[in-house]
């Protein structure tokens, strides 16, 4: 199974259903947002850019054997922010996300977005 | 027992020509291995860049033409070769990413150096992710360490370095070659009228600009050089962008002035004590516009011509910008980002920031 495929298309279509299904029991997420983070967090900030954003690219991709770097083109109405994410993969499960944020254009043009 | 590893990691010639000083200190100071890595779209040019200043690349990496391949191809070394930190420059993202993901931390030379446009700039963007991920912002000058805490980068991971154009140029002049020699038409005239005089008369070089610009100005720029060469037959302009190392150093030390919005020619112009002009609202340069020591000009071909004729004609003029030096580094910043390196790793002490540049009419 193409795993980061299908992470892809399931977040940016804001699928949450098909996201918690990929991240493994344990998963370890960590991002740059100035907010604590686990898996339900990490979903709902997901599923709000997927909601807000005109749309959102896959800019770049790099893929190994037990992971990927991928670099997301987040376009919003007024202007596009990037990030990127790093996954670990283990028996088709997501057992890592690390994702980095440009906070400055997040906060800019996603206003809002990871506050509760 | 061996010392720590640092891959010192080289996308472009501007990056290589400023990390070789500090994996020069980092060899002096011995507390940490340094590793001169070659990557980038043109390894080849990076690895040249490394032995016109006398050191050699220790690794050099497959070509990588985008974001994606620089980080398979850093991260296909560091699967096998992981390094204590990593040391990268400007907004080489692909190596500070690669070394993110593998845990390993990064000392991002130049930090928080922005355009200042207020329209979007991909390689702010790149700018700011790197900042994200890097574990120590050394910044060449005041203001891009303001940059940084203004994106919320915590204050006591921001170390003014400086940056090390300084010394590249030091050590580039100390292996230039020769200087820049009269033309052969100029000899043969210096030699009749020494005959006809019966004194000595030695042949004058043409002067020299180096002109180097982005797209957005290359219409006027173009247009302003043939205008000012026209005019003063005596002179030379180069392009400086796309010429390689150690050429345009050579020729950056012997120009009267350098005409330039680049970040990277204008740093090595105004390290070599050049007049230099820029075209433009003078984003980037904004520190060296403030000291004096760079000019801002509209980027119109007759304001070009008039500003540059001003330059030509007055070397008092261009002596006083050369004077006010470069506010991006004061010549210690290699040993600087060489000893927080190894604080990092558990070695010794951070070093001092780079003390303030005294103010004109201001006593201290």
């Amino acid at each position: 199974m193409d795993v980061i495929g299908f992470w892809t298309r399931s977040w940016t279509s804001d699928d949450s259903t098909a996201v918690r299904k990929l991240l493994a029991p344990d998963v370890e997420v960590e991002w740059n947002l100035d907010a604590p983070v686990d898996d339900e967090e990490l979903i709902q900030v997901q599923h709000r850019i997927a909601a807000f954003a005109e749309t959102v690219t896959v800019a770049g991709e790099t893929l190994a054997e037990d992971g990927a770097t991928l670099v997301y083109d987040l376009v919003a109405p007024f202007g596009t922010a990037r990030m990127v994410e790093f996954l670990a993969v283990v028996d088709g499960r997501i057992t890592e996300v690390r994702q980095v944020y440009d906070v400055t254009l997040i906060d800019r043009y996603f206003p809002g977005l990871y506050e509760n | 027992m061996s010392l720590p590893e640092v891959h010192l990691a080289g996308g472009t010639c501007a990056e290589a020509l400023r990390l070789v000083p500090v994996a020069l200190a980092m060899r002096e100071q011995g507390l940490v291995a340094p590793v001169l890595l070659a990557g980038g779209p043109d390894p080849t040019a990076v690895a040249k860049t490394y032995i016109a200043c006398g050191l050699a690349a220790d690794v050099t990496l497959p070509a990588s033409a985008d974001l994606g391949a620089a980080l398979r191809r850093y991260d296909q070394l560091w699967a096998a070769r992981t390094p204590a930190a990593v040391v990268v420059r400007g907004d080489h993202l692909g190596a500070a990413l690669a070394a993110y993901w593998r845990r390993v931390p990064v000392m991002h030379m130049d930090a928080g150096r922005r355009s200042g446009s207020l329209v979007a700039d991909d390689a702010d963007g790149d700018r700011r992710l790197l900042a994200q991920v890097a574990t120590v912002h050394l910044a060449a000058a005041p203001l891009a360490a303001m940059n940084l805490l203004d994106e919320r980068v915590i204050a006591g991971d921001v170390l003014l370095t400086g940056g090390t154009a300084v010394e590249a140029a030091r050590l580039l002049a100390e292996r230039a070659r020769q200087p820049i020699e009269p033309r052969t038409k100029r000899v043969e005239a210096a030699r009749l009228l020494a005959e006809r005089t019966g004194r000595p008369i030695e042949p004058r070089a043409n002067r020299v600009i180096v002109a180097g610009v982005s797209a957005e100005f290359e219409e006027p720029v173009r247009a302003a050089m043939l205008t000012v060469a026209a005019n003063q037959p005596d002179l030379d302009v180069f392009g400086g962008l796309r010429m390689p190392y150690p050429e345009r150093s050579r020729l950056v030390a012997a120009a009267d002035v350098v005409l330039t919005d680049d970040v990277d020619l204008a740093e090595e112009a105004l390290a070599a004590g050049r007049a230099v002009l820029v075209p433009g609202d003078g984003g980037g340069l904004t520190e060296a516009i403030h000291a004096g020591s760079a000019r801002q000009v509209s980027a119109e071909a007759g304001e070009i011509v008039a500003a540059m004729a001003e330059l030509l004609d007055s070397r008092v003029r261009r002596d006083s910008m050369g004077v006010a030096g470069t506010p991006y580094g004061d010549g210690r910043a290699a040993a600087r980002i060489a000893q927080a390196t190894a604080a990092l790793l558990g070695h010794g002490q951070f070093p001092d920031p780079m003390p303030a540049r005294p103010q004109a009419g201001v006593h201290h």
